[in-house]
């Protein structure tokens, strides 16, 4: 399978007046389409500090980042911008959905910001999205009125409205309960099974062994990078 | 907690965070400190009684002339006599004249303003001697001795203070007259009175058209109201039309404080304006101190969740919260009340400088008890309004929701619109409080600029009054004319000499007229138009200029037709085809003969330079025809700048004394000095409302900044989100413009048509004026504010990673 991102060496050093505080060193990571991955570790460990980098939301401290065969780490804000909304589907454990946009806008969201798709295209992108996440008749409803599980599930359809190359979730499951956690893990193994590439940082063991590799991080560093047997994955999701 | 730690912990709250406490409190000082300061003003000024017993229910009976109210001398004598016989709603209806009078010791002549009272006059105003005794009706019987009284001010000029000036005489008007007694210098009523003389004004004998016009006043009975008085009074003037149409067309009469009297008609628009000024200003206050509270709670919303999860009562939470507004309330409204007051002692000082005449004496700017009641409602109501409305909204969230990270930093629905809310309130507020307060400044801005139709800079006046019984005969006074100008035109400071009955800038007598051939029926309303005496070679020596005619000359002698020289706006009135000259009008009141119009000059403005006094036309009449006794003399300096010609005053003053002695000079001063003075009233509150619009476009701008940037802060989540999908720096940018415009736009909608409502209301007053570059100006300023409050913490929310911003609290 194709190679969709390539880390080389990455860093990620945080400076305050006195203090450096290495957040990651020296991160060699590759990641094919069509993965399921999943990062865990401790809390502190660096997991979401790379998620960042990952989703171009943070710029690395040295080293090369290669999405979908194009180097990423030194481009300007304005390219960042553009490939985190054709290439990267996020979706936050505080779902982050905008109070003041509808269900409906809230997936269109992403779309706006390209100027290659028309407004029809777009209503049929966001019908689209909201359909495989079962929220479609929820479009005119405002975030309050959804519970913490809709709410998600409207995240991960804005998250794949724009078919990105790549889905990074960032304790999707967090706030939820665990049955409404459990629709979500849901959502994301069937958009799996449909060919989306994911990377999720969690540190929930079940959720992780969904996943098909399980990338541990600690210390800001890579510790393990395993292969999760399909054992396992049926046993989580039992 | 009970009351006294919530008070501390408030206090600490407050200390905590410096620059917050000094904005707040700056914020709200300047506010409450205007509203005081106001208050204390209208109330000083305006509102508060009289301080006589009877105060409260003493009242001035005006003239209405073709809509327009007079103050003072305005009612006819036989008119004043019948209506004294007919009302019903006075205790006391009484009249008293006010006269220029001739004063003269063995050494010296002076002249004064002189009052002609009753008994009834010094009754109401509770007045005491400070020597000798009061006047009584029995002296102004025919054939009673000459008396006077002093006030404490002349006293002290002509007699040096003399404890044995009773019994002494003066001349008055040329009369022997004795001085019964001497007021103290407190008395003044119903203004600066000099000398005290017995009323004997009398309209019997005399003709309706002839008699002289009295000052009238009353004290209202308990049970009468204002409204029953004026209905009464308009009822009987228009009973008085009626049976006299040719002299009483287009007049009412209007019963009203006296206090109102001194500030003219537009006094109740003036308040208002004032009122609605100063509130607007508080309401600007009291939403930006609201909106800091309210960021501050929002900010706060974490500690007040945990409160609620350690089981704190939500009234004991906004408890706290409310001590906070109660304390920067409180340290504002005492910082307000000291400054106010010391900026009501600088005014009273001012008002001192800059007005030509003494202030009313019921003027009385300080911070009295009623202003320190104000003050403390005022204070305790925006205490309550700034924190109880955030107290209450940054406590009614899921207190749960927010001790989870889901809802960090971001606005819910219902606080995006009320932040929406804010700011389309403070452009309509600004909007409309800067289009208001400009115009108040423009408008004076425009008078003080305005062309009188004159030269001004190199003209130097006084006035004489020639003393009636020498003075009698025309041909006497028009020598006097002749004197006095080849005299004064021998000095050389002087270019040349004229007279006029009234400067431009001064009061004209503005009458009624009928225009030959024109038919005003049975019950007349007639034209009206100043009338201007003026010596035939005034037009020359003012640099007046001919539009087309003849100006006058040797040809408009004493015994030859009346002519007259009318300005284009009283062409542009009544002759609306412009073929004037040889045309014929009359003054209806002195109904003496036609008088022929033999040319036109340019418009010259007689009074304030108000929109109602610039449209009035004017009729120049031949000084040489009908000679008065009353006139000022212009003088043109050679000096460009007659201010600056050292002893012109001197000069004048001695020229006139030599000529004739009981016809001393008095307002002596430039033509510049005279109109300033005139105008310094108006250049007061022009002052006034340029620091009204200082401060509200201050707390305007800061505001409008201050919510809009703040609503863009507690949007830095929402920014990180909008960038995390794919928005980049010019999607954030139109983002929030589109936002800003939406908003800007509903509240210019709002406010730019209430800001011009308010102007025209004031127009009519000429207290403000509208123009187009303001109604652009201030709408662009107000936008440009709102952009900047949108660009820069934009732009301090991009110069986050997406990351950062998406943790932002």
């Amino acid at each position: 399978m194709k190679t969709l991102i390539k880390l080389a060496n990455l860093k990620k050093v945080f400076s305050t007046d006195e203090v450096e505080t290495h957040a990651l060193s020296d991160i060699n990571l590759q990641v094919r389409q069509g993965e399921y991955l999943s990062i865990s570790g401790p809390s502190g460990c660096g997991k979401s500090t790379l998620l960042s980098l990952l989703g171009l939301l943070d710029t690395s401290s040295g080293g090369n980042y290669t999405l979908n065969g194009h180097e990423v780490a030194d481009i300007n804000s304005k390219q960042r911008a553009a490939i985190r909304n054709k290439e990267i589907g996020f979706v936050f454990q505080s779902f982050n959905l905008i109070s003041e946009l509808t269900v409906a806008e809230n997936v269109a969201l992403p779309l706006t910001y390209r100027k290659d798709i028309s407004k029809t295209q777009r209503h049929e992108m966001v019908t689209a999205a909201l359909e495989k996440v079962d929220m479609a008749h929820r479009t005119k409803h405002y975030p309050s009125q959804l519970s913490g599980g809709q709410q998600q599930r409207v995240a991960v359809a804005r998250a794949i409205a724009g078919n990105p190359s790549i889905i990074l979730a960032d304790e999707p499951t967090g706030n939820l309960d665990s049955k409404n956690a459990e629709l979500v893990m849901s959502l994301l193994d069937k958009l799996h099974a449909e060919g989306a590439t994911i990377c999720m940082v969690t540190h929930d063991p079940r959720g992780a062994k969904r996943a098909e590799r399980i990338i541990e991080v600690f210390d800001g560093r890579i510790v393990s990078d395993s292969i999760v047997n399909s054992d396992d994955i049926e046993e989580a999701v039992a | 907690m009970n009351i006294f730690s919530d008070i501390n912990f408030a206090f600490r709250t407050l200390i905590k965070n410096p620059k917050f406490t000094a904005l707040t409190v700056f914020v709200m000082t300047t506010g409450l400190t205007l509203c005081i300061y106001m208050f204390s003003f209208i109330q000083g000024t305006m509102v508060a009684p009289l301080p006589f017993k009877d105060g409260e229910r003493i009242r001035a009976v005006d003239m209405i002339y073709n809509g327009m109210t007079y103050q003072g001398t305005s009612i006819r004598v036989p008119d004043f006599d019948d209506l004294k016989k007919r009302v019903q709603s006075y205790e006391v209806f009484d009249a008293y004249d006010i006269g220029t009078v001739n004063l003269s010791t063995n050494d010296r002549a002076v002249k004064y303003t002189g009052h002609y009272v009753t008994e009834n006059f010094f009754k109401i105003s509770e007045a005491k001697p400070l020597l000798g005794r009061l006047l009584t009706n029995d002296d102004g019987l025919s054939g009673a001795e000459p008396v006077a009284v002093l006030s404490h001010t002349l006293w002290q000029s002509l007699f040096a203070g003399d404890a044995d000036v009773l019994g002494k005489k003066l001349r008055v008007n040329t009369k022997p007259t004795t001085i019964v007694g001497v007021m103290p210098d407190s008395y003044q009523f119903p203004d600066a009175g000099r000398i005290w003389l017995p009323y004997t004004t009398t309209g019997v004998g005399v003709e309706r058209s002839k008699s002289d016009y009295v000052a009238v006043y009353g004290v209202l009975k308990p049970e009468v109201t204002d409204e029953q008085a004026n209905a009464e009074i308009k009822s009987l003037m228009a009973e008085l039309e009626v049976k006299y149409p040719k002299l009483n067309s287009n007049t009412s009469a209007r019963v009203w404080t006296i206090q109102e009297a001194s500030m003219g008609d537009g006094t109740a628009v003036i308040i208002l304006a004032m009122e609605l000024a100063v509130g607007f200003i508080l309401l600007l206050a009291c939403i930006n101190v609201g909106n800091l509270l309210f960021s501050r709670a929002t900010e706060k919303g974490k500690e007040t969740a945990i409160r609620t999860a350690l089981g704190a009562p939500r009234s004991t939470i906004v408890m706290q919260m409310m001590w906070e507004s109660v304390l920067i309330c409180t340290i504002s409204g005492v910082l307000a009340v000291l400054i106010s007051g010391l900026w009501l002692e600088q005014s009273n000082r001012d008002l001192l400088e800059a007005f030509p005449f003494d202030p009313p004496f019921w003027w009385n700017m300080v911070i009295t008890e009623t202003s320190i009641v104000a003050a403390i409602v005022i204070t305790l109501t925006t205490a309550f309004v700034t924190g109880i409305l955030p107290a209450l909204k940054a406590t009614s969230g899921d207190f749960n929701a927010t001790l989870r990270d889901g809802t960090r930093g971001a606005q819910s629905k219902s606080a995006g619109r009320l932040s929406k809310v804010i700011v389309v309130s403070e452009v309509v507020l600004s909007c409309a409080l800067l289009l208001l307060s400009t115009g108040m400044v423009y408008s004076v801005h425009q008078q003080n600029s305005i062309d009188y139709g004159t030269t001004i800079e190199n003209i130097f006046t006084v006035r004489v009054g020639l003393p009636e019984a020498e003075y009698k005969s025309l041909e006497k006074r028009q020598q006097y004319y002749q004197n006095i100008i080849s005299s004064l035109q021998a000095k050389p400071e002087v270019a040349d000499v004229s007279l006029t009955r009234t400067l431009p800038g001064n009061w004209a007598s503005y009458e009624n007229i009928a225009i030959d051939g024109v038919d005003y029926g049975k019950k007349p309303q007639y034209p009206s138009s100043n009338s201007v005496g003026v010596a035939h070679n005034y037009f020359q020596v003012m640099e007046v200029n001919l539009k087309s005619g003849r100006v006058f000359d040797s040809r408009d002698k004493i015994d030859s037709p009346l002519t007259a020289i009318v300005t284009e706006n009283f062409v542009k009135k009544y002759y609306k085809d412009g073929d004037v000259l040889g045309k014929r009008f009359k003054f209806i009141e002195t109904d003496q003969d036609w008088y022929t119009i033999v040319g036109v000059v340019n418009n010259v403005l007689h009074g304030q330079p108000t929109s109602l006094n610039i449209e009035k036309p004017t009729a120049f009449v031949s000084l040489q025809q009908t000679p008065k006794r009353f006139v000022s003399i212009t003088v043109k300096t050679v000096a460009a700048d007659a201010s600056t010609v050292v002893g012109l005053s001197d000069i004048v003053t001695s020229v006139t004394q030599k000529i004739e002695r009981d016809a001393p000079a008095y307002d002596v001063k430039t033509l510049r000095a005279s109109i300033e003075e005139r105008n310094a009233g108006m250049n007061f509150v022009s002052e006034l409302f340029l620091v009204f619009a200082a401060a509200s476009m201050v707390l305007a701008f800061s505001g409008i900044y201050g919510v809009m940037s703040n609503t863009i802060v507690q949007k830095t989540q929402e920014i990180g989100i909008r960038r995390a999908l794919g928005a980049d720096e010019s999607d954030i940018y139109k983002h929030f413009i589109i936002q800003g415009i939406k908003q800007l736009s509903i509240g210019l909608v709002i406010g730019v048509p209430m800001g011009i409502a308010l102007v025209k209301m004031l127009e009519q007053s000429s207290l403000a004026q509208g123009s187009l570059m303001l109604y652009i100006v201030i709408p662009a300023l107000i936008s440009a504010v709102i952009f900047m409050a949108i660009y820069y913490p934009v732009q301090r929310a991009l110069k986050l990673e997406p990351c950062s911003a998406l943790r932002y609290e």
